[in-house]
This record gives C-alpha cells, sequence and structure tokens, in this order.
C-alpha cells in the first residue's frame, strides 16, 4: 500500500520531468542539441508565475505570464545566439546553452534573491480513494499538465506548423526540399519549448520551493527521461517522465533522500549502453 | 599583501592543472567532458582521508591521481560507445553523482558537515609566508612538469593520433589505428590530473565540503580554456591567468562598489561566466590564443 501511495505522489514529479523533458526533446529533435537551459527556463517560469500570483492571486494568471514570458526568453536566446550557432558543432551549441543557462540563473538570483521562496497555496484536506490520500492540489497540477500536454500534442499533430516541425524532427533536408521554411519551424519550436519549461517549472515551484537552482537540479533527470523516451519523440518524454517519477519515489525507502536523484544516472547509462534508441525512438545511425 | 598574491598563486596553480587535465582530454582529443570537477573531488576526498589516516602527503597525493584515474576508467570505458553530446551528459551526470555519494556516505566523508582540519603539506613550517612559499614551489614543479609533459605529447605520435581522433575519427581507424585505446588513456591521463589538483586543494584549504565540487567549477575550467584557446597549451596557461583575474577580481568589485552583496556577486560571477562562453562560442572560437591556420 505505502508503494502504491509513493507511485501517487511521484506521479506529480513525474509530470514536471515529463514536461521538461518535452522541452528538450522537441529541440533535441529538431534543433539536433541538447540544451542545458532547459531547467534554467524552468526556473525563469516558476519566478514568473511566483510574481505574478503574489500580485493578483491568481494561479491562472500566473501560469498564462509564465509560458508566454518563458516563450520568448526561448525565441531570444535562440534568435540571439542558437541561430548565429547554426552549422556549428555540437559542443559549440552545448557550451552556449549552458551560458544562457548561467545567465539566466544569474539574473534570476540578482532580481529575486537566494532565499528560497514558496507558492502561497491554500492547505487542503487530502481526498482518500480507494485507500490512497490524494492532495487536491496534486489533482490540479496534474489537470494543468494534463491541458498543457493536449495543448502541445494537438499543435504538433493537428496542426500544419505541427507537421512541418514534425517533418524538420524526421529529416531537415527533405523537410527543406518540400518547401518548409525553417525559420517558421523554429520559431514555433522555441516558442512552444519555453512554454512547456514553464509549466514545468510553476509546478516544480507549487510542489517543493522556487530558488534560482531549482530548474538546474532537473537537469540530470530530464536529460535520462529524454533518452529513456527516445529523443525526438515527445510520447517518449512524457511517459519516460512519469516512469522515472515515479520510479524516484518508490525507491525512496531502499535507497534513500538523496540517492533517489543518483537514479537518474543510473537509468541513463543503462538506456544508454542497452538500448540508446530508447523506448519509442527511431534507429538512429549514430549515437 | 605577499601572502595574498601566494594564495592567488596557489589557487591559480590548482585550475592551472585542472586546464591542463581538459586540455589534453576535449583541447587535443575532442572529449566533451563536463563533470571535469568529480575527478577533481575523488582526488581531494582520497587524499584527505588517507592523510587522516596518518598517510604521509608523499603517498596521499599520488594515491589521489590514481584513485581519479581509475574512477575515469568505466567512463572511458562508455564514452566509446557514445556520441559526443551523449558524453557530455554522461559525465555531468557523474560527477553530479560523485557529489551525491560524498553528500549521502557520512561514515566515510561526514557529509554536508564537511572534513575539517586536513593536514597542510610543510605542517614542520608554522603558518605563514614561509609555508605558502614552499607549497607554491612545490605546486610549481608539478605544474610545470605537467606543462613539459603536454608539450612532449603533443610533438608525440601519441599527440598526433589524439590530434587525429578530434579531428576526424574515421580517417584515423581507416589507417588502421583504434581511438578506444587512446581515448581511455587520455580520460585517465588527465582525470589524474584532476585528482592530483584536488589533492593540492585539499591540503591547501585543509577543509572540505560536498559544496566546493559544484558544476560551476567544472564550467569555470572550460571558461578558462575557452578563452585561452581550445587545443593549445599556452591557452590553458592564458586562459586560467584570465581566470584567475576575473574570480579575484570580482572579489576586489565588491570592495569598491559600495551595496553589492555576497550572493548577489555569486550571482554576477556566474552571469558573467555564462557571458563569456557564449560571446566566445560565437565570436571568437579560436580562443586568445587559438591556432588560426586550422578552421
Amino acid at each position: 500500500m505505502i508503494y502504491a501511495q509513493l507511485a501517487v505522489n511521484g506521479l506529480v514529479q513525474g509530470l514536471v520531468v515529463g514536461l521538461g523533458a518535452l522541452a528538450l526533446t522537441l529541440v533535441f529533435g529538431i534543433a539536433r542539441f541538447p540544451n542545458a537551459a532547459t531547467g534554467d527556463t524552468m526556473t525563469f517560469g516558476a519566478y514568473t508565475a511566483l510574481t505574478v500570483h503574489k500580485a493578483s492571486g491568481s494561479l491562472v494568471l500566473g501560469s498564462i505570464a509564465a509560458v508566454g514570458g518563458a516563450a520568448v526568453l526561448a525565441l531570444v536566446a535562440y534568435l540571439a545566439v542558437f541561430k548565429r550557432l547554426a552549422g556549428r558543432s555540437v559542443v559549440s551549441l552545448l557550451v552556449a546553452s549552458i551560458g544562457i543557462g548561467f545567465m539566466i540563473r544569474a539574473g534570476l538570483g540578482i532580481a529575486f534573491g537566494h532565499q528560497q521562496q514558496v507558492f502561497n497555496v491554500p492547505l487542503s484536506r487530502p481526498i482518500r480513494i480507494a485507500g490512497l490520500a490524494i492532495n487536491p492540489l496534486d489533482l490540479q497540477l496534474a489537470v494543468v499538465a494534463a491541458v498543457a500536454l493536449a495543448a502541445v500534442f494537438a499543435i504538433l499533430y493537428l496542426t500544419p506548423i505541427g507537421r512541418q516541425m514534425r517533418a524538420v524532427a524526421d529529416n531537415r533536408d527533405l523537410a527543406r526540399v518540400s518547401g518548409i521554411r525553417p525559420e517558421r519551424v523554429m520559431t514555433a519550436m522555441w516558442l512552444i519549448a519555453g512554454g512547456v519549461c514553464a509549466i514545468g517549472g510553476m509546478m516544480l515551484g507549487i510542489k517543493t520551493v522556487v530558488a534560482p537552482e531549482v530548474g538546474w537540479d532537473m537537469l540530470l533527470p530530464i536529460f535520462a527521461a529524454t533518452i529513456l523516451g527516445g529523443i525526438g519523440s515527445p510520447v517518449g518524454a512524457v511517459v519516460a517522465g512519469l516512469v522515472l517519477g515515479v520510479a524516484q519515489e518508490v525507491s525512496t525507502p531502499f535507497v534513500g533522500f538523496t540517492y533517489k536523484i543518483a537514479l537518474s544516472f543510473v537509468v541513463l547509462l543503462a538506456v544508454l549502453l542497452v538500448r540508446p534508441r530508447g523506448l519509442f525512438g527511431r534507429i538512429e545511425g549514430v549515437r | 599583501m605577499d601572502a595574498y598574491l601566494a594564495a592567488i598563486a596557489i589557487i591559480a596553480l590548482i585550475y592551472m592543472l585542472l586546464s591542463l587535465g581538459l586540455t589534453l582530454q576535449y583541447g587535443l582529443t575532442g572529449l566533451i567532458n563536463f563533470g571535469h570537477v568529480g575527478f577533481f573531488a575523488i582526488g581531494a576526498y582520497t587524499s584527505a582521508l588517507l592523510s587522516l589516516q596518518g598517510v604521509p602527503l608523499a603517498l596521499s597525493i599520488p594515491a589521489a591521481a590514481v584513485t581519479a584515474g581509475i574512477a575515469a576508467w568505466p567512463i572511458g570505458l562508455i564514452s566509446l560507445r557514445l556520441r559526443d553530446d551523449y558524453f557530455a551528459i554522461v559525465t555531468l551526470g557523474f560527477s553530479e553523482t560523485v557529489r551525491l555519494v560524498i553528500t549521502s556516505e557520512k561514515w566515510l566523508t561526514n557529509g554536508v558537515q564537511g572534513i575539517p582540519g586536513i593536514p597542510r603539506l610543510f605542517e614542520s613550517i608554522s603558518v605563514g609566508i614561509g609555508a605558502q612559499l614552499a607549497v607554491m614551489g612545490v605546486l610549481l614543479v608539478v605544474t610545470l612538469a605537467a606543462i613539459y609533459a603536454m608539450r612532449r605529447i603533443v610533438a608525440s605520435p601519441f599527440g598526433r593520433v589524439i590530434e587525429a581522433i578530434r579531428d576526424n575519427e574515421e580517417a584515423l581507424q581507416a589507417l588502421g589505428k583504434d581511438p578506444a585505446r587512446f581515448k581511455i588513456q587520455v580520460l585517465i591521463l588527465g582525470s589524474a590530473l584532476a585528482g592530483i589538483a584536488g589533492a593540492f586543494y585539499a591540503h591547501y584549504i585543509t577543509y572540505i565540503v560536498p559544496d566546493q565540487f559544484i558544476p560551476l567549477v567544472t564550467f569555470y575550467v572550460w571558461m578558462a580554456i575557452i578563452i585561452g584557446g581550445v587545443g593549445r597549451v599556452s591557452g590553458a596557461v592564458v586562459g586560467t591567468g584570465l581566470l584567475m583575474l576575473f574570480l579575484e577580481g570580482s572579489r576586489f568589485l565588491r570592495d569598491i562598489v559600495p551595496g553589492v552583496s555576497e550572493v548577489e556577486m555569486a550571482s554576477l560571477r556566474i552571469g558573467v561566466v555564462g557571458l563569456l562562453l557564449v560571446l566566445f562560442t560565437i565570436y571568437r572560437p579560436q580562443g586568445l590564443m587559438g591556432d588560426f591556420t586550422k578552421r
């Protein structure tokens, strides 16, 4: 029973990892580099949501502001840096993304200080369903995540720009010769990736605390989920995020509070060595 | 003032050893090691723990190099099977896992409280400028030996092979060389250097906690070699000098400009590191001492 309870608790954590991994996998699949600024973009979303929530008292307004703010931030990072590095080695892009992540974290640290902050959300009595205690707040967060995911998947699979994005992810040259403008695809992709990060960051902030390092600390689980799900696979990223979140919580009684983070590293290594294309990935020529 | 300069010189030489290790791994061979600080930590803890057990420093410091080198071996085996960017992620994860282990295994490392009272080098000389100069002298000898070794490596057949791995691995394989062996050797050598740096750090600071081994240290070193010029020994030297100037300069800046708290300065420092990484990647990928005949 205790494991079932832990698994339920892990689901929300898993959604946070899954959202981060979704943003990372979109960038990885389409722009072809691991964006190490993903975690710090999440932190940015968390602070934006926190600020607006404090001012207006509305989480809905907070999440809208966070999505908008982080989407613009991601787009600016693309236009100012990543676009100029197009055609350069993966290392250049990776190092630049770390630089951007540092700058975001520094900006947040200077603007908001290093004190941990919390969302002032009313405490509520857990609902009991089939013997499991479920926090109504978790339920609300799950709904928010579900709405965000539904929106992203609708864009990816039901709209022309989504189809173009998937085409670029599939085969960039083929997409280009068939008349897809890479510029538009990139713009849309970075806006979506930023927005997804914001939702994940806000959820993380509500569940735990908001501090300048919270997003960076999520990077390892996010990378692990992205690779477990298969690079470039949005469904895989979300599923793997959930699996990892639940596995982390369920493993806590065995490995302790600190080592549950190391579980991500073990998963990462195991997947890379045994099945580098992940659960849902396509076979790639190189790994 | 003399003591202060000596202290800076010691820290600079420790960073220099780290930069040289990374130059060997990334600059010459193209291995993207984002977990350098992990090997630094392993070296620091190994030598600190051994010396507290009564092992003389003349043995514990080499032991730190050996342990860090051995820790690099499995990472090297993994690296052979991974693409560059995946290797970067794995090494970053490795260094974070090292930090988790030293945080959690309290029986060995005393967890977040850290290890106080690590013996200094030259304990017989009383604390003061004399002891510092002695430490500086030893470090200088070690660093010069490392620089000399690196220069020899660059000029040797081994150096040509590892640079060929960086430039074109397929071509090298076509010529009948096995890149795998060389990559593992380079990783072990570079990590052993980081381990030595960690040992000197532990014995100089005399107090180590897990928080000293955050990934930011890795990226300080990355910043140094990117600014100095990737793949050049002179680049590592110049870059480390500039890094120290930046780290110490930011401390002075705080004394001059009023109203900047230590946490704000820490944020500012991270921000400048980020900005420099971005600017150099875009505008001057060869660094200051770069080889302009290539690329």
